[in-house]
């Protein structure tokens, strides 16, 4: 069973948001999906659905493409968070609609988890404050029991209780390995938690389609401290600088070899530590424009 | 009504707005006829007249055998059916449903059809019963209600006709349209320009040796509205089917739409406003035409225009 995107584009009002984007994904994958403000991560949530009519390419899940059979796409989960039809509804009503679309949707699951939220089934959906959005979207896209469910920022502005609580839903749904998320999210950390896999979308195009476990056994990140000011050639050629504080560098080395290790060891560092590697700093030394040694002039 | 998933799902979502309009129908015809009847003389008098016999729509004072309250009807239906669902998102939901594009559409039409086949029904049964009842009830006074199949069937079925051709043009309207206060204006004044348009019709006709009794003309008018109604209805079919909603908000919603909507709103407007006028009027109308509706379709911003091109040449 897999969901394969093939060569998926969109453009709108002439410029291309999202360029010839492939994926495959399976039930049992949490993959996390990043990029900067405005890359096309939402636009390739809503081209995937067909809500935006894609310029070239398609959405397949166990080879039907789902244009041609739309059934498929019950096998999908996505709400848009910024514009879906709920405003107006309350809690109680909204099953009426996605029971009608999901067939497997849990009705008295989705009663069950609003109680154990205090979320109450009474309130209109617009009236429910940001968090409380987050957890119903949750609740919904969990309740629907369709095997892939994407989450669109997901954690985007909330506290910490809450975020956990979506978190621990996510980790407790996909242990049966029947369910799979892609979810797209700013909070990096709370990605890291959680993904084995993610896709790094930039310019348009899906850039790295990240392994985490393959990324951490090859990559490092190091604090370190030469004697002298001089930034050494190996990690001009080979690293990202993460952050500078005086003389003390921290750096991603992506791609980090026995050649590299003794090459930097052989410059004699006063400081030489490893420190453990977050999807933050592989965000960062991906998406940096340029190896941030031009800032320390 | 409803036998599967799909039609319940659009009924219930729907199901307030059918509510709304059939209750406002039911209320606009009770108030119409109560207010008709309020004014009846003192003597005998038939509600009906002798054009009954007639193949031609009856209307009369104190009683319409088609109360326009369900053209009405069908025009607000089909107008605030399609933009509810595109202004409230619920597209987003239906094009991820795993319903085809064409079978949402099509059962958007069924449900509405249906729906509105209720009301017309009730809104009749209100309209012809009232009256039936108010007249019976002063029979003694002299007051007579007599009916006659031809004016009846013809109202009917020419005023259903055009309640469809109603309908196609507000949903088709409201399916191409992505700005509701604009949409508002546009098929407003669409529908105030067929009054005109029709009368032109007829003229042409005239002039081109078709000379055509009230009867026939009614009849061609809703055999006109039901080939309008099937045109546009397949005509949105197949734009629902490309429909992008990255242009939600946007005046029209099919960007290459843009050219052939402004020419035929250039010549719409042109040929209606110079009809039986002198040389002067075409020359006027179209320029009047072609300005409003490139700024129309365009919005081009003029004051920033004006404001750069000032602080160029300052």
């Amino acid at each position: 069973m897999t969901l394969q995107v093939t060569q998926l584009s969109k453009q709108i009002s002439g410029r291309s948001i999202i360029d010839d984007i492939s994926f495959q994904w399976a039930p049992g994958e949490i993959i996390g999906l990043v990029g900067r403000n405005g890359v096309g991560k939402t636009t390739l949530f809503r081209t995937m659905m067909n809500q935006y009519v894609a310029d070239a390419g398609k959405v397949t899940v166990d080879d039907h493409d789902i244009v041609t059979t739309p059934e498929e796409q019950r096998r999908i989960f996505f709400l848009d968070v910024q514009y879906n039809f709920l405003d107006n509804y309350r809690l109680w009503e909204i099953p009426d609609f996605y029971g009608t679309v999901y067939p497997q949707f849990d009705h008295q699951r989705y009663l069950a988890l609003l109680t154990q939220f205090k979320l109450d089934k009474n309130s209109q959906y617009r009236r429910l404050s940001k968090g409380m959005r987050a957890l119903t979207n949750m609740i919904l896209a969990l309740t629907s029991n369709a095997t892939y469910i994407i989450l669109d920022e997901p954690f985007d502005g909330l506290d910490v209780i809450v975020r956990e609580n979506i978190a621990t839903m996510i980790i407790d749904e996909i242990a049966d390995q029947e369910k799979g998320f892609l979810i797209s999210s700013h909070d990096l950390n709370e990605l890291d938690g959680l993904s084995d896999r993610v896709l790094l979308l930039k310019d348009s195009h899906l850039v790295h389609d990240y392994n985490l476990e393959d990324i951490r056994a090859k990559a490092k990140k190091l604090q370190l401290v030469f004697k002298d000011k001089q930034i050494p050639a190996v990690l001009k050629d080979h690293s990202q600088l993460i952050r500078v504080s005086g003389r003390v560098l921290v750096v991603v080395i992506t791609d980090y070899t026995p050649e590299i290790d003794q090459q930097l060891k052989a410059l004699q560092p006063v400081l030489f530590e490893e420190l453990p590697l977050t999807l933050e700093d592989l965000f960062r030394a991906n998406l940096a424009h340029d190896t941030g040694y031009q800032l320390m002039k | 009504m409803m036998h599967n998933q799909l039609d319940r799902l659009i009924w219930r979502r729907h199901r307030r707005l059918f509510l709304a309009t059939g209750g406002l129908a039911l209320l606009g015809c009770f108030m119409n006829t109560m207010l008709s009847l309020h004014s009846l003389p003192n003597g005998p008098v038939q509600l009906v007249d002798g054009n009954i016999q007639k193949w031609d729509v009856y209307s009369s004072t104190y009683f319409s055998a088609f109360p326009y309250w369900i053209v009405a009807a069908y025009w607000m239906v089909g107008l605030l059916m399609m933009n509810q669902d595109l202004k409230d998102n619920f597209n987003q939901f239906l094009f991820t449903s795993g319903f085809s594009r064409q079978r949402v559409y099509w059962s958007k039409i069924k449900v509405a059809m249906l729906g509105l086949l209720v009301i017309a029904a009730l809104t009749l049964a209100l309209d012809y019963g009232l009256t039936y009842g108010i007249a019976l009830t002063m029979k003694s006074a002299g007051v007579g209600f007599h009916l006659a199949w031809p004016g009846v069937l013809t109202s009917v079925i020419v005023g259903l006709l055009s309640s469809i051709g109603m309908f196609s043009l507000t949903w088709f309207a409201a399916l191409i349209v992505g700005q509701t206060g604009a949409l508002v204006v546009t098929i407003v004044g669409f529908t105030f320009s067929l009054v005109g348009s029709s009368t032109i019709s007829v003229n042409i006709l005239r002039e081109s040796g078709v000379t055509l009794n009230a009867e026939q003309q009614t009849w061609l008018m809703g055999a006109g509205w039901l080939v309008a109604a099937i045109i546009l209805f397949v005509w949105g079919a197949a734009l629902y089917n490309k429909l992008s909603l990255e242009h939600n908000g946007e005046y029209l919603l099919f960007p290459k739409l843009k050219v052939p909507v402004y020419i035929v709103f250039v010549v719409y407007v042109t040929s209606l406003s110079v009809w039986g006028t002198d040389g002067w009027s075409l020359v006027f109308w179209f320029l009047a035409s072609a300005i409003f509706g490139y700024c129309w379709l365009w919005r081009p911003r003029l004051g920033e225009m004006f404001h750069q091109w000032r602080s160029r040449r300052g």
